[in-house]
């Protein structure tokens, strides 16, 4: 009885014959290999265990059309988002192609490749390690990016080699008659001893639906450091699903903070995978929603050797009809001893409306390992309100100082000025619209 | 200046009397010392002046300089120059003490119709008031009583104080977890701080404050109630006595419990 499971064509399944034709033989081997798994995987739904929480109605329920096909207005004013320290390190994608004409790669230094991937395939690292670090099991998400990107971001950094300036990686999605779905791609590859600060930024120009599924590969070699800062603010109405994956080698650094402001629905994995003794890792998070909007992260810090530090402080705000979830994984296989781990998610619940759903998820098989955890839901303590209400605050303008208060632990390490300038206006931005919608209701 | 009477208080939704019918006077220039045994209800009766949201007043009334404040905002309080020391200040981490006096004492100034001062201006002003508490400037920039020992918190209560420039400045265990250097410092500020036009309540458990501080009235609270009022001469009658035969006091006259 060899009957093939019938799969239940999702959009991404439909939109998969509009995969573009490749020249070179790398892209149309991993694109003949991604369609064939995404063919034989079905589109996740609330019955399984990873998905239970999560509403996809917002993706199944959108019509997705080719970018070809979506009617896109063009991209204004753009400049705006670049961040200064970048001026000459930054590279642009629009709807997930890359643009020269904005972008621009000239201020690293030796030992610094920065670039479109399509340029690079050749490279060996890129054959190495291109979808070959992806280890996200069945995942029509990255089968999909896979099959479809035709651009991407390269960051390649010779031993030894340190960026002189943090690299920009913007992210724009336009305005749009209808729905598409965009595939941005990144790779990272940081040898021996190299360092590099990264600004991945996803910003959605207008408030239309669009379906956006970044994946991010990186690879930190031996006493290599990376500083990862990816910040969220797709349009109101988008969908953010995005994969990014690190694997830490002996000595190194991988520091990722992911801040999460803009999109209807997001699906944030990232995983952190070690490779080797003696490494230093952070996944942080900090997630301000309102509305309507759907905030889900799935991580995974996956402990496979001894001697290591890691670290997750994943801060959530709530506020009107906003759902946040959040499942942290953290794997630590047997003979990893010495791991000190540590994970605290806290949610701050602003409205009657809001929902929270999160499950710290700690599976230990190594016996002399400190691992702490913590996950708090609460409302602001009244106890701080009528402290800050009793020096003259009112009672909104209290509010509005803890919730910032709140927030702004998590972008403390930032180090990158005008990106932690930017956050804190952001913070700001939140806890006073949030105010202000109170006081008029 | 501060009239309370007959004040009798719940916690909200919970039906228990905590204040049972409390009377006091408090004028302008005076300093009154409220001591008691522990759960007698006198922080209790500290937060409520304050406005405190967790208490309901079931009978009873307020008066401050004539007027009502029972359905004012704890903030509109602090406006009209009401000001509480906490037993336990509350940490706020992310916000520097510069910048939540910078924003109470603007406030406060501009609804008492006085001139806003900028960021320049304040530092200038800060800088006298750190004196009066002996605190070092690095303090400004650190979080509200973020990491602060005990005694450093209720330091930073009365450098508060100093700031806002209270009328009627009541003060709740500001004595407690001082060693005898900082208690002397404390006291020593609230005394330079005090004037003919305001007023001083302490709430203490000890009379070791009072050594200090002297106060022109001391009340006896027990069960909710003010059971006994008298001179600074009670304080030390207390310090010898204790509270038991007070509270035997009490109880002859029926109202225990």
């Amino acid at each position: 009885m060899a009957l093939a499971t019938r799969i239940e064509p999702s959009i991404l399944h439909k939109l998969a014959k509009y995969a573009p034709e490749s020249e070179n033989s790398v892209w149309a081997d991993l694109r003949a290999k991604s369609l064939k798994e995404l063919n034989s995987t079905a589109f996740p739904h609330r019955k399984i265990e990873e998905w239970i929480f999560t509403d996809l109605r917002p993706i199944v329920r959108t019509d997705f059309v080719p970018l070809e096909e979506a009617g896109t207005f063009p991209a204004t004013d753009i400049e705006k988002y670049f961040i200064p320290e970048s001026d000459r390190s930054r590279l642009v994608f629009i709807n997930g192609k890359f643009h020269e004409k904005y972008s621009s790669i000239g201020g690293l230094g030796k030992g610094v490749t920065v670039g479109n991937l399509a340029d690079h395939s050749d490279e060996e690292e890129v054959q190495k390690y291109l979808n070959n670090l992806v280890n996200y099991e069945d995942d029509v998400f990255v089968q999909y990016n896979a099959l479809m990107f035709e651009d991407g971001a390269y960051i390649h950094l010779e031993k030894g080699a340190k960026a002189e300036a943090p690299i920009q990686v913007l992210n724009l999605y336009t305005d749009a008659k209808n729905p598409f779905v965009a595939t941005p791609r990144m790779l990272v590859v940081s040898e021996e001893e190299s360092d590099v600060t990264i600004i991945e930024d996803h910003i959605g120009l207008g408030e239309n639906r669009y379906m956006t599924i970044p994946v991010c590969e990186v690879k930190v070699k031996e006493s290599a450091h990376i500083h990862h800062v990816r910040i969220q603010r797709d349009s109101i109405d988008a969908i953010h699903v995005s994969r990014p994956i690190a694997y830490v080698e002996k000595n190194s650094e991988y520091h990722s903070y992911t801040i999460t402001l803009g999109a209807k629905l997001t699906r944030n994995e990232p995983r952190v995978i070690q490779e080797d003794e003696e490494v230093d890792f952070t996944l942080d998070g900090l997630v301000l929603i309102d509305g309507e909007q759907i905030a889900d992260t799935h991580s995974v810090m996956d402990h496979r050797f001894s001697h290591a530090d890691s670290h997750q402080l994943h801060k959530v705000v709530v506020n009107g009809k906003a759902h946040s979830i959040f499942n942290g994984k953290i794997f630590v296989r047997r003979d990893a001893q010495k791991i000190d781990s540590f994970q605290e998610n806290r949610n701050l619940l602003l409205s009657d409306d809001g929902l929270v759903n999160t499950k710290p998820q700690l599976e230990i098989f190594a016996d002399d390992v400190l691992c702490s955890h913590g996950a708090t839901i609460g409302q602001l303590d009244p106890e701080e309100v009528f402290y800050l209400q009793s020096r003259g605050m009112t009672e909104e303008k209290a509010k509005e100082v803890l919730t910032y208060a709140f927030a702004l632990e998590t972008i403390e390490n930032v180090k990158v000025e005008s990106v932690h300038k930017l956050l804190i206006d952001e913070v700001y931005r939140y806890t006073k619209a949030n105010s202000e919608s109170k006081v008029t209701v | 200046m501060l009239e309370i009477k007959d004040l009798h208080v719940e916690v909200e939704g919970e039906g228990i009397e905590i204040l049972k019918g409390v009377n006091l006077t408090v004028n302008k220039g005076e300093i009154h010392a409220i001591m008691g045994p522990n759960g007698s209800g006198k922080s209790t009766l500290a937060k409520i002046v304050a406005g405190h949201p967790e208490y309901e007043v079931s009978k009873g009334d307020i008066m401050y300089n004539g007027e009502s404040i029972l359905e004012m905002d704890p903030d509109e309080r602090a406006h009209a120059g009401v000001f509480l020391a906490f037993q336990y200040p509350v940490e706020v981490p992310g916000v520097t003490n510069n910048t939540l006096l910078r924003e109470s004492y603007n406030t406060i100034a501009a609804s008492r119709g006085r001139e806003e001062l900028d960021p320049l201006e304040f530092d200038d002003y800060l800088r006298d008031k750190l004196e009066l508490v002996d605190m070092n400037p690095d303090f400004l920039e650190r979080s509200v009583n973020a990491g602060f020992s005990g005694g450093e918190k209720k330091r930073n209560e009365i450098f508060q104080m100093a700031v806002l420039e209270p009328t009627l400045s009541l003060l709740d265990e500001t004595d407690s977890g001082l060693d005898i250097d900082a208690l002397r410092i404390v006291a020593d500020g609230i005394n330079k701080l005090h004037g003919e036009d305001d007023a001083v309540v302490l709430i203490t458990h000890y009379q070791r404050l009072l050594n200090y501080i002297v106060p022109d009235h001391v009340h006896v609270m027990i069960g909710g109630k003010i059971v006994k009022s008298g001179g600074k001469e009670l304080a030390i009658e207390l310090e010898e006595k204790g509270y038991d035969w007070l509270e035997t006091h009490a109880t002859v006259n029926g109202e225990a419990k």
